[in-house]
């Protein structure tokens, strides 16, 4: 009962969160088109009035790739580059909007407008920050122990005959078991230090350790689903975005706006989960 | 006695011509091989005794007989082969050789002695894999050789086209072989001689077609594959098994032994097909077995008849990976070992490359060593031509709803994108290709100017070039010109002089010349002639249009411009804004050209090459110019990259 109960008080919680949904949104996107509309702007150049995009419209023809010759090389290297630093502008911009949602979701249920929003993540944002490193840190020395190592000596010693067989899915399996783990640690931790104030990570890290030795089975069930509808809408989005071709202006608008829903509620996920955790540590108390 | 013994040895060939495959035979047939091999899988050697006969058909006497040894490329670091950084040894252990330790004639001559090394490409005295033969009599013309020899073949490892990993065996150019006695006149040769390339990085083949009698003893629990007609097989009682080939007309016997092999077999018509591959490579055996099919039909509606009534194929396990993608004729390797991805058409693409050497070196035996681009880059042709037709619409490599290749664009970026591709012309040979350019030279420029070919010519007659050439040339040995002279005989008979006297000028800049091909459109304009005023014959003229737009008048002009050195004739399709199309043919030849339209219409669309016939243009989106651009496609590309960045933000922030 208490499970379906904190996943729906979380989404409700994130649900009247929407204005600093849509704020998180739009800072992300003006942020990405910062990188995109130069790009676009470059491919323009690329093809100037040939009609050669043409062979572009039910998919990229690489064979264009050639004709670009130069070209090709520096828009891949350019928007390669310019993903990167959009994935590290990404982390802080995110990391500094969490501070604000645990707030909202910790001590301001209800009341919290764009401006304290903003206050709350600047307040939050140093120590959050340092967390989030430290945890993503751990996060990627989990999936090498887990997945890089077993599959890398596997590899080496069946020199490479048994990649691809079911066997290689158990640590894939371990994986995704440990994952939800550290996710309520991580967001355990966030939501003491957003409690309490204090900036303190290495203390936050215990409470967050000490809050999952709580109540374990229903804060992992929870997160497990958590986990499970983010992925799964995670590898649906791509999905649908990477097969869409629309060719024609119109069409094509009509795509954007649906990336940009589905974008939106993927930062609905990020929210639920954050706000469910935050119940779960209510219901703890 | 010992003379006795020699007659019985040297008389097997003809007893086991009592199992011939073909009652006529294909090819002349100035060699053939006997071999009795044994195989130690422990020792990785190959041990055997071998009567190999070469009958003279030259008009003059030879003196001496030249083998290729290809195995000594791995007996140290300082062959040609070693040394240019393609092969290294897996240890010690890795080293691979082939060792003659009893030399015979028929007459019972010890020819062992008589036995040097020679290096007739580069010089090179620590190249060991061409043998020189003094003989103790010349052979006259019309006269048989044949030599008695004793052999011991250890497998290198890593495997690069022949070798072993652990219990895999690829058992590829493994015996001593003659090379090919070239009369005078044979591929444009002035004087007779031998014609023995050493092993080298880049190409393998050059060699008569011959008859194999070919027998191997292997563990009982192997399983055994080859370019030959299994003929018996038959078990030893002592762990091992014997079985005995014969192969006919093919230009090199190959075989493989595993204990892993999964059989698949299939038919094509009157060809037996044998897939042998891993237990992984089960799951894509259809499209592998598919894709031997759709080659078979197309070659042998389009060149000719595949004439032997077996073939063998192999998709190698990952630790026989290295000898993936070659051809032995009736026994050849495909590749990906089952871990490709199915979307990605890469096994079945080189399965069909590899299938297609059957024809373009093992029917059509040319001289690979000297003219790769005959065998590599007609094959390649071939090949794209065959996936692009059977796989993806035209997009045979690649067909996703967001992304397409086909193989011909494969290999044509490839040419295009090469910063070396003037460094020097198509006609070199293999070993002499500067700055890793043998590849994109011999197998990429020369399919994407036969595509061009193609295109200029038009497919129908392109096929008749190649059935022509099948016709004239199967199981002989053509040379590049005597392509040439197929085409230009075809193309005359088929457009008359609609390109000229003959063709050459083509193959002067794409075979013999660097210069690359590229027409731009080089600007458009619609001008608005409102009046006409001026003095004509004295008189002082004055003409004024109305300004109703019904009869506005314009000069539309088209720029065209040659920026490349190469010259082509090109088609020009020119669009107007009441819908009229015009096309515009030019031979290309000057560095530009214009075309005036004067009256009512304006031009909204120039398009170079509309068919896009012309493969070797470098650019081809300076190919057209349209007054309307829109960039639906650059606008969905950018939406999905901000839509990817925002995702992956949103997973890498916790």
């Amino acid at each position: 009962m208490d499970y379906f109960r904190i996943l729906k008080r979380g989404a409700v919680a994130a649900a009247t969160s929407y204005r600093l949904i849509l704020v998180m949104w739009l800072t992300a996107l003006m942020m990405v088109l910062l990188v995109a509309l130069p790009l676009k702007s470059i491919l323009k150049g690329v093809f100037d009035r040939s009609l050669a995009t043409e062979r572009m419209l039910d998919g990229f023809d690489a064979g264009l790739a050639g004709d670009m010759g130069q070209s090709f090389g520096y828009l891949i290297g350019a928007a390669s580059f310019g993903g990167l630093l959009l994935i590290l502008a990404g982390f802080l911009l995110f990391t500094f909007f969490a501070g604000g949602l645990f707030t909202r979701f910790t001590i301001a249920w209800g009341d919290l407008n764009v401006a304290s929003f903003m206050k709350a993540s600047a307040r939050n944002f140093l120590p959050f920050l340092m967390l989030a490193l430290l945890m993503t840190l751990i996060i990627f020395a989990w999936t090498a122990l887990i997945i890089g190592v077993p599959v890398g000596i596997v590899a080496a010693v069946t020199e490479g005959s048994i990649m691809g067989s079911r066997l290689m899915l158990i640590p894939f399996i371990i994986w995704a078991l440990g994952m939800p783990v550290w996710l309520l640690v991580t967001d355990h931790s966030r939501r003491w230090m957003a409690a309490t104030g204090s900036g303190k990570i290495f203390r936050a890290m215990g409470a967050g350790f000490k809050a999952l030795r709580r109540g374990f089975l229903r804060s992992y069930s929870t997160m497990v689903t958590l986990f499970i509808v983010n992925v799964l809408f995670f590898g649906a989005a791509l999905w649908i975005a990477t097969f869409s071709v629309p060719e024609r202006g119109g069409l094509i608008f009509l795509f954007f706006l649906a990336t940009q829903a589905l974008f939106i509620l993927r930062l609905f996920l990020k929210a639920w989960r954050y706000a469910t955790v935050s119940e779960l540590a209510l219901i703890q108390a | 006695m010992r003379r006795l013994l020699f007659i019985f040895m040297f008389s097997m060939p003809l007893l086991l011509q009592g199992q011939a495959i073909f009652d006529i035979p294909l090819s002349e047939r100035t060699t053939g091989y006997d071999i009795a091999a044994v195989l130690d899988p422990d020792s990785k050697t190959v041990t055997g005794e071998m009567t190999a006969w070469w009958v003279n058909r030259s008009a003059m006497p030879v003196d001496h007989a030249m083998l290729h040894l290809y195995l000594n490329a791995f007996s140290s670091n300082k062959s040609s082969f070693a040394a240019s950084g393609r092969w290294s040894p897996a240890g010690d252990e890795g080293y691979g050789y082939v060792r003659i330790s009893r030399l015979m004639d028929a007459s019972g001559n010890d020819l062992t002695r008589s036995m040097h090394f020679v290096a007739p490409d580069d010089g090179n005295i620590n190249d060991r894999t061409v043998l020189q033969i003094d003989l103790t009599a010349p052979i006259n013309p019309g006269d048989t050789l044949k030599l008695n020899m004793l052999f011991e073949s250890k497998l290198p490892s890593p495997i690069v086209r022949t070798g072993y990993n652990k219990d895999y065996f690829w058992v590829a150019q493994w015996f001593p072989k003659f090379g090919v006695y070239e009369p005078a006149g044979m591929r444009q040769r002035e004087s007779d001689g031998w014609n023995c390339h050493q092993f080298h990085p880049n190409s393998e083949f050059y060699a008569n077609h011959s008859v194999y009698n070919v027998s191997v003893t292997i563990p009982s629990d192997y399983i055994a594959g080859s370019g030959g007609l299994l003929l018996e097989e038959m078990d030893n009682g002592d762990g091992t098994k014997k079985i005995k080939w014969r192969a006919e007309d093919i230009v090199d016997f190959a075989w493989t032994a595993w204990p892993g092999y999964k059989v698949v077999t299939d038919k094509w018509r009157g060809v037996d097909i044998t897939f042998l591959t891993s237990e992984r490579g089960l799951k894509i055996a259809d499209n592998q077995v598919n894709a031997v099919k759709y080659g078979l039909e197309y070659l042998d509606a389009r060149v000719g008849p595949y004439p032997w009534p077996h073939l063998t194929f192999v998709d190698p396990p990952v630790e026989g990976s290295g000898a993936g993608g070659m051809e032995y004729t009736t026994i050849f390797t495909s590749a990906g070992s089952g871990l490709v991805p199915s979307f990605l058409r890469m096994a079945e693409m080189v399965t069909i490359h590899e299938f297609g050497h059957a024809y373009f070196m093992g029917i059509l035996a040319s001289n690979e060593f000297e003219e790769p681009w005959l065998d590599e880059g007609v094959n390649s042709y071939w090949e794209e031509r065959i996936v692009d037709h059977y796989y993806g619409d035209g997009y045979g490599l690649i067909r996703l709803p967001f992304i397409k290749f086909s193989d011909a664009d494969m290999a044509r970026t490839s040419y295009i994108g090469s910063p070396s591709r003037q460094a020097a012309t198509n006609n070199l040979p293999s070993w002499l290709y500067p700055h890793g350019t043998y590849g994109m030279m011999s197998y990429q420029k020369a399919a994407t100017w036969l595509h061009t070919l193609e295109g200029l010519i038009t497919t129908e007659t392109m096929d008749n070039v190649f059935r022509e050439f099948y016709r004239k040339w199967a199981f002989r040995h053509p040379s590049g010109k005597d392509f040439i002279e197929t085409v230009n005989d075809v193309v005359r008979r088929e457009h008359g002089e609609k390109f000229g006297k003959d063709m050459n000028w083509f193959f002067d800049q794409v075979l013999y010349g660097t210069e690359v091909c590229d027409y731009r459109v080089s600007g458009v304009s619609n001008r608005k002639i409102t009046g006409y005023s001026g003095i004509v014959d004295g008189d002082s003229v004055t003409f004024t249009r109305s300004d109703r737009k019904s009869d506005t008048l314009y000069l539309a002009k088209v720029g065209i411009e040659r920026m490349g050195g190469m010259k082509l004739p090109i088609e020009v399709l020119v669009s107007f804004d009441n819908g009229d199309e015009i096309l515009e043919e030019w031979d290309g030849t000057a560095r530009f050209t214009d075309f005036e339209y004067p009256g009512t219409r304006k031009v909204t669309r120039v398009t170079i090459d509309p068919d896009s016939k012309i493969d070797l243009d470098v650019n081809r989106i300076n190919n057209s110019w349209t007054d309307d651009p829109e960039f639906p496609a650059s606008g969905r590309m950018m939406t999905k990259y901000v839509f990817l960045m925002q995702m992956l933000i949103s997973l890498f922030t916790i």
